[in-house]
């Protein structure tokens, strides 16, 4: 063979080597192989000592081949290779057998352990022996950015980007940028106020020379790979010709037409048939909203024509379909807010005063339908109000997950509330979390104000009394754990601090860029602790609630996070993809075309003149399905071939090691 | 200590069930909302509701649960076991088991240990002779066949239980409902006196071993016969064959009334030619909806009555108000209000009030002699009827 081949087995503390007898691995391989020159065991191999070790044997020993038996490669099989390779060998001439995930962390029995790490060992060894050299696939990366979703998040994300210098198409499906954050009125915990901290930076994206700002825009398709994403928008048409517009806001005062505000005003106020959703937005450009518009309904208005001091209405306007080339994307689409009608017991949509966090927030906002008033249905002052914690979250009916903003949120209405009418407030809570920074300090506040804490999930909300007390007012009906006893609580308003939820399309959103969604519809991380704002898809980044819910500083530093990692992208100016595609043999492929469909990453072509299939090695993100589907075994994966994949499954399955059980 | 010591010590101190019932992995989930007694009918009445009941578990303390009668106020009405957010079967698991501690401990009102006795002698709680279960069917003048060695095969299986048989409020919607199917050529049959009582409500107020008694007894009658499915006009007995009897080895397809005769619905839309002129509401049995999903059928048949103006009350679908009559509540009326001097039947009659509703429609034998009762005791019910499903429908009709 003339293969020299170094094994080096880590303990990983005592992660790995208190269960698997590490030594016996190490002294067992370098026995039972000739090829096998030096063969270690040492305490962290993934540590600097640990890759010099390997580093110096490659250029004392002239080794050929490494094996790592350490952890998953998911975590450092990039670690090995970079030591592969900073001593001149062949970063594919490396190996490694996962001990610990595999092996350590599954099983207790010592003897068994060591057996299988031996057989995984065994087979790393002999398929190393069959790797070919290979160079990554260098591609240049497209400096423009496209980012969807203008809250909070995708704000920060396109500025921190935009001011490096690269370009972003900031995408945003309702008619202005600004998310959630736009609707609330103060901000936890230092109650600052929502839209003061949030309108300069709107405005920067809406002056940014770096930004392309696309409102009342959806992406429509996605092709392509990291560093050359195909992006098709559709612009919806706006029936405003948008450089015509001066934004001088005519044409919604004088719209005879008034509508539901479902989105912005969740349903507590009207808006106009054309509007711009408040009066901060950006673009301070309106929308014509065709299913309500009485000329659109009708044929008879064209009251907004007529005013428009620019001729900026267009009832002819077609939506646009806009294609861009960008290299990298994050997603910043946010969240749904739970619909509290789902717990028939709190009464929600059924009794007037019983309200969601989000209409609270627009009641307590000063541009809000009421001026920031919080009145009642019937325009009375609440003297009494319940906040209920944990609506439709931390409840397997509904959402197992916390919610993680409600507690500081219902902590910030109880202070509101207070503040602005006086009412004596209860807050029904399970647990307080409060673990940031400055929060629990809050929650001490909010106790010394005088809000009263009942601690017991709300069992039910009526408005049927049972006592003179009771008259008139909502009944909040809990028990109360501390106190051991059922109470029933007469207030006037409700506050349910309802569940954060994955957009109700993130699954088929997630579908387009081709990214996961985890089992609760939150779109998936590539690591949870140490990357979590990349994605398993090279170049598709993720920020703010789409991950998961958060509030607004982790939002932000989310949307910083993902920005710094496409700066860095950008800055690499190329991107080295894992040279690990599948090839086709020209003279064995009958043009069947199995392949062509099967690919999911569309990079199979066939050509017609040849009456062949090729791959696109670019496209190709090495999956193998095409290789296991081909009937004429003419499709190979490189680094996976055929040889390479038996030659492993015999070393495991070596009857010596089976006996030795 | 070990978790086996722990067992071995709470074991001998108060017996093998309450070890099992604190380590079971159902309530090792609970999170102490207390959401379980906040949500509770009678939660106000009880030193220790749910959540308190674990509580005690996770201090060693259960010995004072068993000494309390508190756990007497629950009516097993299931609101509990469908508003906790970790999914435990509260009624089923922990109140059950915790009755049959009680009972264990001879820590059982009057009432319930005289119904539990005499479902033991009598098959039915009341006491009643089981030679006169089916007298009521010499009263009527159309055929209402009762299953022997001459006629053992129909297509199905009419279940009666206890109240349809024996009580006189409810007899009338007994005998309703054997003239509809009559009316509608129905090829069906009774049990007569070879009936005894389902068990589900002996159940659930902690007599599991009657319960099994009881179900064992129906088995060996059924198995007499061939019918297709059995029918049956309480919904106790619906949960008791849907879900309970399976667990024990006897599985035969159940359906409650309400789903049989909505299936039928376009067959009776024809026979209801009688205007009712009035407003009507629905209560939501807990075991026909509540627990086992059952909605919608009878309001459908409600509506298709002409003339009938359909109301609901504050409380329904899930969100039913119990009539107080479950888990062994019908046999505890005189400890209960003894306890609170206060009737959940009553408040639900205030709620048809406030809804204003002139008829309170029921599909469950326990409803109507409670909401009879409770008619009496609420301003402006004074005019109210209770009427079985089937009494409404056959109103229709005639």
């Amino acid at each position: 063979m003339g293969e020299k081949i170094g094994v080096y087995v880590c303990h990983c503390g005592s992660n790995i080597a208190g269960v698997v007898d590490v030594e016996e691995v190490a002294r067992w391989a370098k026995e039972k192989f000739p090829e096998v020159t030096v063969s270690r065991d040492y305490k962290f191999m993934c540590s600097s000592p640990g890759q010099e070790l390997i580093e110096n044997d490659i250029k004392d020993l002239g080794l050929t081949r490494v094996v790592v038996a350490a952890c998953s490669p998911h975590l450092h099989e990039k670690t090995f290779r970079g030591a592969c390779q900073r001593a001149g060998l062949n970063p594919y001439f490396f190996e490694m057998a996962s001990i610990r995930e595999q092996v350590a962390w599954v099983t207790k029995d010592k003897l068994q352990a060591t057996i299988k790490s031996k057989a995984l060992v065994d087979g790393a060894i002999r398929r190393v022996i069959n790797h070919e050299s290979l160079e990554p696939i260098k591609v240049d990366i497209t400096a423009d950015t496209l980012i969807v979703g203008g809250g909070v998040a995708g704000i920060q994300a396109a500025l921190e980007i935009a001011d490096s210098g690269s370009h972003v198409i900031l995408v945003e499906r309702e008619p202005s940028i600004g998310g959630h954050m736009a609707q609330f009125d103060k901000t936890f915990p230092t109650l600052d106020c929502s839209a003061c901290i949030l309108t300069p930076k709107m405005f920067d994206i809406g002056n940014h020379p770096n930004i392309t700002l696309l409102t009342w825009s959806e992406v429509e398709s996605v092709d392509g790979y990291v560093g050359n994403f195909e992006i098709k928008i559709r612009k919806k048409a706006r029936m405003v010709i948008e450089d015509l517009c001066t934004g001088c806001l005519v044409c919604q005062e004088k719209c005879p037409k008034r509508v539901i505000d479902d989105v912005y005003e969740v349903g507590m106020a009207k808006r106009k048939a054309i509007y711009v959703p408040f009066p901060q937005a950006v673009p301070n450009k309106p929308v014509l909203d065709t299913e309500n518009c009485t000329f659109f309904q009708t044929g008879k208005c064209q009251v907004c024509q007529k005013v428009c001091p620019t001729g900026a209405i267009d009832y002819e306007q077609k939506d646009q379909l806009l294609e861009f080339k960008v290299g990298n994307i994050i997603l910043a689409t946010g969240y749904d807010l739970f619909d509290a009608r789902r717990i028939p017991q709190y009464g929600y949509g059924k009794l007037p005063n019983v309200i969601t966090s989000l209409e609270f927030e627009r009641l307590t906002n000063a541009s809000g339908p009421t001026n920031g008033e919080i009145l009642l249905a019937d325009g009375r002052k609440p003297e009494t109000i319940a906040v209920v914690h944990c609506v439709g979250s931390r409840d397997k009916n509904y959402n197992e997950y916390c919610s993680s903003i409600c507690c500081m949120q219902s902590l910030k209405f109880a202070h509101l509330a207070r503040e602005k009418t006086g009412a004596q407030v209860y807050n029904f809570y399970i647990d307080i979390r409060t673990p940031q920074k400055d929060y629990e300090e809050f929650y001490n506040r909010i106790l010394d104000e005088g809000t009263l804490f009942i601690r017991g999930k709300v069992g039910e909300i009526t408005n049927i009394p049972r006592t003179a007390e009771e008259e008139g007012k909502l009944i909040v009906q809990a028990f109360d754990t501390l106190a051991g006893i059922q109470r029933r609580i007469p207030v006037d308003l409700v506050i349910l601090s309802a569940a954060l939820e994955p957009r109700s399309d993130s699954v088929e959103v997630g579908k387009l860029f081709g990214i996961a969604c985890g089992a609760q519809g939150w779109m998936i991380e590539r690591h949870p602790k140490l990357d979590p704002v990349a994605t398993m898809t090279e170049g598709v980044f993720i920020a703010g609630c789409a991950q998961g819910p958060k509030d607004i500083p982790a939002s932000v530093s989310q949307g910083a996070a993902a920005a710094a990692r496409v700066i860095s992208k950008i800055q690499q100016g190329q991107v080295l993809l894992e040279p690990i595609r599948a090839s086709i043999d020209e003279n064995r492929c009958s043009g069947c075309r199995i392949c062509n469909n099967l690919c999911p990453f569309t990079a199979i072509t066939f050509d017609e003149i040849k009456e062949v299939s090729s791959v696109n090695v670019a496209l190709c993100q090495g999956c193998g399905t095409c290789v296991a589907a081909c009937p004429a075994g003419a499709i190979s994966g490189t680094h996976y071939s055929d040889k390479q994949i038996l030659s492993q499954i015999e070393g495991i399955l070596d009857p010596a090691l089976q006996l030795s059980k | 200590m070990s978790r086996t010591e722990v067992l071995a010590h709470q074991s001998s101190a108060v017996g093998s069930s309450t070890a099992s019932l604190s380590y079971d992995p159902d309530i090792q989930h609970c999170i102490q909302c207390g959401n379980c007694s906040g949500i509770c009918p009678t939660g106000f009445a009880m030193e220790f509701p749910p959540s308190k009941i674990i509580a005690a578990l996770r201090a060693g303390i259960y010995t004072n649960v068993t000494k309390s009668d508190s756990v007497w106020m629950c009516i097993a009405c299931s609101a509990c076991t469908t508003a906790c957010p970790t999914l435990i079967p509260i009624t089923e698991l922990l109140m059950a088991q915790t009755k049959e501690e009680l009972i264990l401990a001879g820590n059982v009102p009057v009432e319930l240990q005289s119904a539990l006795e005499n479902s033991h002698r009598y098959g039915n709680p009341m006491g009643e002779s089981p030679r006169k279960r089916a007298e009521w069917v010499e009263t009527v003048d159309f055929p209402v066949p009762v299953l022997d060695k001459e006629t053992p095969d129909v297509d199905f299986l009419w279940f009666v239980g206890d109240y349809g048989s024996y009580h006189s409020s409810v007899i009338p919607a007994t005998i309703a409902f054997a003239k509809i199917l009559n009316l509608l050529n129905i090829n069906f049959g009774i049990l007569g006196n070879q009936e005894s009582s389902d068990g589900d409500s002996q159940r659930l107020s902690g007599e599991k071993g009657l319960f099994e008694m009881l179900a064992e007894k129906n088995a060996k009658i059924f198995e007499k016969f061939n019918f297709k499915e059995i029918i049956t006009t309480d919904p106790h007995a619906f949960n008791a064959f849907k879900n309970a009897y399976p667990e024990i080895g006897i599985s035969y397809p159940a359906r409650h009334y309400s789903q049989f005769l909505y299936e039928k619905i376009d067959q009776l839309k024809p026979l209801l030619t009688k205007k009712v002129n009035a407003r009507v509401t629905f209560h939501d049995p807990c075991y026909l909806g509540r627990v086992n999903g059952i909605f919608e059928e009878p309001r459908a048949l409600i509506n298709a009555v002409p003339g009938v103006e359909y109301v609901e009350m504050f409380h329904n679908h899930q969100n039913s108000l119990c009539c107080g009559g479950g888990g062994g509540g019908m046999w505890l009326d005189g400890f209960q209000w003894k306890k609170t001097h206060a009737r959940s039947s009553e408040w639900r009659i205030k709620e048809a009030v406030d809804a204003g509703a002139d008829i309170m429609v029921v599909a469950c034998p326990y409803e109507k002699p409670r909401f009879q009762d409770a008619v009496k005791n609420v301003p402006g019910a004074e005019k109210m009827a209770i009427l079985d499903l089937s009494e409404l429908l056959l109103a229709a009709m005639e």
